[in-house]
């Protein structure tokens, strides 16, 4: 049931409200279906960039994906974080890395996700930035990455989306954009350093692509 | 339920005429590209094919909006003027302070074609040159955000210009009145202006191409020649000519009201091609594969609408 309600609300009806009102241009992810896993790592300006990965998803990978989102945000309170679960389907993390409980630890929930055989959408950069201006990668992608290495990450970049709904309002003004996906890529190795300089080269293709 | 479904159209023989004819001239195109691309396998066709393509497309939508269902004619012509708009300002680098503006811009234009659905003359005709160019700067100023606010105004208003209050002509035009022995109406004039708008590019591009030497504005257009333009003028004059009956203006207005169609798309072509090059890109989108964005299309009616609508209506109503 929550299969049919997210494809329904994202790749149906978000998917006529993105293109046909905002103006996003899509792009092919059939691709996908090809990979048992993986985490899709994209640059993060609007409320919209979530919304468009999960509008171009196709059917099969509906409910196996989860944004991670940070649930000091979308887990305010219960009622939230149930209905960010239930209709994004999130993947709620803490900001903050949390040795002593595992529960709580960001990199633990999200290896967890992993294990279970969820594909994740994740944010490196942390909070929406400012329009068209990328911030610098956080390390907690690199950081499950090189626990899970046999994982491939995906690199979407997403343009016009921060103009369309940028953080600071919450009106929605039409604006073109458009996301553009990366081939599927493993790690080359496993130091956390190297490896978000290797996320960050394939952004930075795919940015001079649009 | 009447009123939304429209089907008189094969009553309307004059409006039938023209629509065979336009069928006629796309299956001709398509048949000769295909024929050419048989004999000569070498000769690269493919951008004109998918011109060709997306005319199909088009001329589908417009007919169908135009001929079933009038009411939804005004909807369809709202849609276009909304991606038009889309297309323009996205690519004309608006700061971020600007964008409750510029929301108020989108929401002027259902306003605009619902003022030429009700067909109230005088509040469309003034309420984006003067309502909506005072009201939107008093909007930008509310926001205080005064560095680059002169570039943000005036943009903003000629975007509107452009994409909205010119191309929302072709809307009014089905709302003037019926005149006395003159049976095909506003969907006669609309079927006129966008036919003849759209085949004066096509002829300016094909005379360019056979005859063109001398560049009229190389600096705008390098691909625009004075042979194009006047073989352009001419051979459009000469169409609109025969296509006189579905207007109910005299032979001498028919080609006048053409020849000014034909030389007011050249000044809409070049104005947005000059619009392009200061942004420095080349087509304004993909929404339409071949022709570029919506823009691209209809850059030249944001010109002859106007041009044609007010002569029309001065002489005529």
């Amino acid at each position: 049931m929550q299969r049919i309600i997210l494809w329904f609300t994202h790749s149906v009806v978000g998917w006529v409200f993105l293109r046909f009102f905002v103006g996003v241009r899509f792009d092919q992810c059939k691709f996908l279906l090809q990979e048992k896993q993986f985490i899709i790592v994209a640059n993060h300006n609007s409320h919209l960039d979530t919304m468009t990965i999960l509008a171009s998803l196709p059917w099969k990978l509906i409910g196996k994906v989860k944004p991670v989102a940070a649930a000091d945000h979308f887990g305010k309170t219960k009622t939230k974080a149930k209905l960010s679960n239930y209709f994004i389907n999130t993947l709620l993390i803490q900001r903050k890395r949390d040795k002593e409980n595992p529960g709580n630890d960001p990199i633990h929930t999200m290896i967890k996700a992993l294990d279970e055989g969820y594909s994740l959408i994740l944010f490196p950069e942390g909070t929406r930035g400012e329009a068209e201006v990328q911030q610098p990668l956080k390390p907690g992608v690199a950081l499950v990455l090189s626990k899970r290495p046999s994982v491939k990450y995906v690199p979407a970049y997403m343009k016009g989306m921060g103009k369309a709904m940028p953080k600071s309002d919450s009106l929605i003004v039409p604006h073109a954009s458009s996301i553009l996906y990366g081939r599927p890529a493993l790690i080359r190795s496993n130091d956390v350093t190297d490896i978000l300089q290797q996320i960050e080269a394939d952004m930075n293709t795919l940015k001079d692509k649009h | 339920m009447n009123k939304f479904f429209h089907l008189d159209f094969p009553e309307q023989r004059d409006i039938m005429m023209v629509v065979i004819l336009i069928f006629g001239i796309l299956i001709f195109a398509s048949l000769l590209f295909f024929i050419i691309g048989k004999l000569k396998p070498q000769a690269n066709l493919s951008e004109l094919k998918s011109r060709t393509r997306s005319w199909w497309i088009m001329a589908s939508l417009v007919l169908a909006a135009v001929l079933i269902n009038t009411t939804l004619s005004y909807v369809a012509m709202a849609m276009l003027s909304f991606i038009a708009f889309r297309e323009l300002y996205s690519v004309l680098g608006f700061r971020e302070s600007d964008r409750r503006a510029i929301f108020w811009a989108y929401v002027s234009i259902p306003v605009q074609y619902y003022l030429a659905y009700i067909g109230w003359y005088g509040a469309f005709i003034i309420f984006i040159p003067v309502v909506m160019f005072l009201c939107l700067p008093m909007r930008m100023v509310l926001k205080g955000d005064t560095v680059g606010i002169i570039k943000s105004m005036s943009s903003l208003h000629w975007i509107l210009m452009l994409t909205v209050f010119g191309l929302s002509h072709m809307a009014y035009l089905l709302s003037l009145p019926d005149l006395p022995g003159f049976t095909s109406g506003g969907r006669g004039l609309l079927l006129f202006l966008v036919f003849l708008t759209e085949i004066n590019d096509v002829m300016q591009f094909t005379w360019g191409k056979l005859l063109g030497r001398h560049k009229i504005i190389p600096k705008v257009s390098p691909n625009k020649t004075w042979e194009g333009f006047i073989g352009g003028v001419i051979s459009t004059t000469l169409i609109g000519y025969g296509l006189g009956f579905l207007t109910p203006l005299s032979d001498l207005q028919v080609l006048f009201v053409s020849f000014m169609i034909s030389v007011s798309g050249f000044v809409g072509d070049v104005v947005m091609s000059s619009v392009k090059r200061d942004i420095g890109i080349k087509d304004m989108g993909a929404t339409i594969p071949g022709h570029g964005g919506i823009l691209d299309r209809i850059d030249s009616l944001a010109y002859t609408t106007p041009v044609f609508f007010h002569l029309i209506y001065y002489i005529a109503y």
